[in-house]
């Protein structure tokens, strides 16, 4: 039969965001693949540049409006790097919490899409509803549903309000119960199994080799995670492990692994977010005044000449890593360079070659189940 | 509780990186040192600067020899202000990760405490400064990491580094029909900052004449 190229894309269910995949078919089998990012590349690395560096905060929230808590504190910690800050230790765990918290968010938001990917409808409505109680905690902190704000160079914008921690307890609490009924649901239900299972292989190896990283590594086997192995923040006070899964091929993960080690996250996200509420300095009750020597630290607003800093972070998605160098305009007021890396921006190339070998019908599967974002691979 | 590797481990790791990158390499213009970051946990992570004509060596050695596995990021800096030696900049960022592939049904779940060598998670950070001129060209490495494929061209793309031998190079953030020559990370596409006066005052800009009108801030 002949071979001809189909172009998925940007528009279309598969892609969650604005990209394209072209795919060369044979009938109906995947032999060939390419992907073409840039249609929303808005230039955030430029525009850093004449930004001083509390102004960029804002801008790194919206890399990614899924989870704009891990990508603010992933800038705010290579500030840090640079402009030698400290951090006191409360405004660390809160940092801590609204991060898993946000995990939690982005993961309901992926597993939310994944299920209309799979033709399970219903899965949508539930992430979503219990998505709202995640994006209810961080807009206590916040203030806003989307792009907090929040993370600030030298510490927190403001402390947790009075009867978060126990809305927090609740709500976490709830939804371990209701992570036991999604996995009933999904679990023992044939289609999402058929579909999952078998399809989308990818080894560690050839993962690492290409640039994939976090839970997409972590569900083939192997459990490197950046806030185990290069701890931040208060990482290695509070009781937590990496989620691993235990591929069943040689092959290395497939879909339904991927699925898996993110249900398994969000166990480990509530256990953090737990542990750490009581052992946070200061009490979990305490309303600290803003600016608290408790919650924020006065931090250099210049860098010196030559500097620079680098946080690699633990987003959603795997690893996120921020490079800024200093000493731009305004004497050392601005960066000279921020540059950002996103985990999907290497991730996606890769998951497009994986689909080679596969029917037309498994490419909404593999894609969805590496979680793609779009605003942070084009930033 | 699995635990973090501890700074301990962390110095152990870099001090051994650093001498076997002094043993291999030593005097031969590549210039290794121990760096900790200036944050909480002042983590140490390995330095090194080297010359482009040796970045090809120092790079399969450290994929096949160093174990570093993954490359996670690739930067370009221009400076147009900066020494003759010194018009641009490369940074490149390397993590070394304790990973294999598996047998089925398994899984490896490190125990902190008994990591050691090859087997610590560890930064590295290669700055390969690139002398003035109009056409920066550092070897590619797209053959040694396929992490650094994309990287590579979004540095092409955005910044205008030529990567020698890198295969099928092309526009991955700028539009394709954008000009050839365009790299809007460069330092003399200027960009403007509008401050509030000029936003806010009048914000559908019909009388707009800001204060520095026609200067470049």
């Amino acid at each position: 039969m002949a071979q001809m190229w189909i172009t998925m894309g940007p528009q279309h269910p598969m892609t969650h965001g604005l990209w394209t995949l072209r795919v060369k078919v044979d009938g109906e089998t995947v032999v060939d693949t390419e992907a073409e990012l840039g249609y929303i590349h808005r230039g955030v690395e430029k525009i850093c540049e004449a930004r001083d560096f509390t102004q960029i905060t804002p801008y790194c929230d919206r890399l990614c409006y899924v989870s704009a808590m891990t990508w603010a504190n992933s800038y705010i910690y290579a500030a840090e790097d640079l402009l030698e800050a400290d951090v006191p230790e409360r405004a660390e765990y809160i940092r801590l919490i609204s991060a898993e918290i946000q995990r939690l968010a982005s993961h309901l938001m992926w597993l939310g899409a994944f299920g209309p990917d799979i033709g399970n409808l219903t899965l949508m409505t539930w992430c979503m509803r219990d998505r709202e109680m995640f994006l209810d905690l961080l807009q206590e902190l916040g203030g806003s549903r989307m792009h907090y704000n929040y993370p600030r160079i030298g510490g927190v914008k403001r402390d947790m309000p009075i009867g978060f921690a126990d809305r927090v307890v609740a709500k976490t609490k709830l939804f371990e119960k209701r992570l036991d009924e999604y996995e009933m649901m999904l679990d023992e239900s044939t289609i999402w199994l058929v579909r999952l299972q078998g399809v989308g292989y990818a080894t560690a190896e050839s993962m690492v080799d290409a640039g994939v990283s976090g839970p997409n590594v972590r569900a083939a086997g192997v459990n490197y995670d950046v806030r185990w192995a290069h701890p931040y923040s208060v990482y290695d006070e509070i009781d937590w492990e990496p989620s691993v899964e235990k591929p069943t091929s040689v092959k290395g993960a497939d879909c339904y692994d991927r699925y898996r080690v993110r249900m398994e996250e969000m166990r480990q996200s509530c256990r953090m977010v737990l542990d750490a509420l009581n052992k946070i300095p200061g009490g979990k009750n305490t309303n600290y005044a803003n600016g608290d020597e408790m919650i924020f630290t006065k931090a250099p607003t210049r860098a010196p000449e030559g500097a620079t800093g680098f946080s690699n972070y633990e987003c959603t998605r795997g690893a996120s890593q921020f490079y800024v160098q200093g000493g731009g305009e305004g004497r050392g007021k601005n960066p000279y360079r921020v540059s950002i890396r996103s985990p999907m921006f290497l991730t996606i190339p890769y998951v497009a070659k994986t689909m080679i070998g596969y029917k037309i019908a498994d490419i909404p599967a593999i894609m969805g189940s590496f979680d793609p974002c779009i605003g942070e691979t084009d930033r | 509780m699995v635990g973090s590797i501890t700074p301990e481990q962390n110095a152990t790791a870099a001090e051994a990186c650093l001498a076997a990158i002094n043993g291999r390499f030593g005097g031969s213009g590549i210039e290794s040192s121990i760096v900790n970051h200036s944050n909480d946990k002042k983590y140490a992570f390995v330095r090194i600067v080297c010359p482009p004509q040796h970045w090809i060596a120092l790079a399969k050695w450290m994929k096949y020899d160093l174990g570093v596995n993954y490359c996670s990021m690739v930067t370009g800096t221009h400076f147009p202000d900066g020494s003759p030696e010194r018009g641009w900049e490369v940074a490149y960022h390397f993590l070394r990760q304790p990973i294999q592939n598996q047998k089925p049904n398994t899984c490896t779940v490190h125990d902190v405490e008994k990591l050691s060598g090859m087997d610590i998670p560890m930064e590295f950070e290669v700055f390969m400064p690139l002398p003035q001129g109009d056409s920066p060209t550092v070897p590619s490495i797209q053959s040694i990491w396929v992490g650094a494929d994309w990287n590579e061209k979004e540095t092409w793309d955005l910044v205008g580094i030529k990567f020698e031998g890198h295969v099928n190079m092309h526009r991955v953030l700028n539009p394709n029909d954008s000009p050839e020559g365009f790299h809007p990370l460069q330092k003399q596409h200027k960009l403007r900052y509008h401050d509030h006066n000029e936003m806010y005052d009048d914000p559908q800009g019909f009388m707009r004449k800001p204060a520095d009108e026609g200067r470049i801030k």
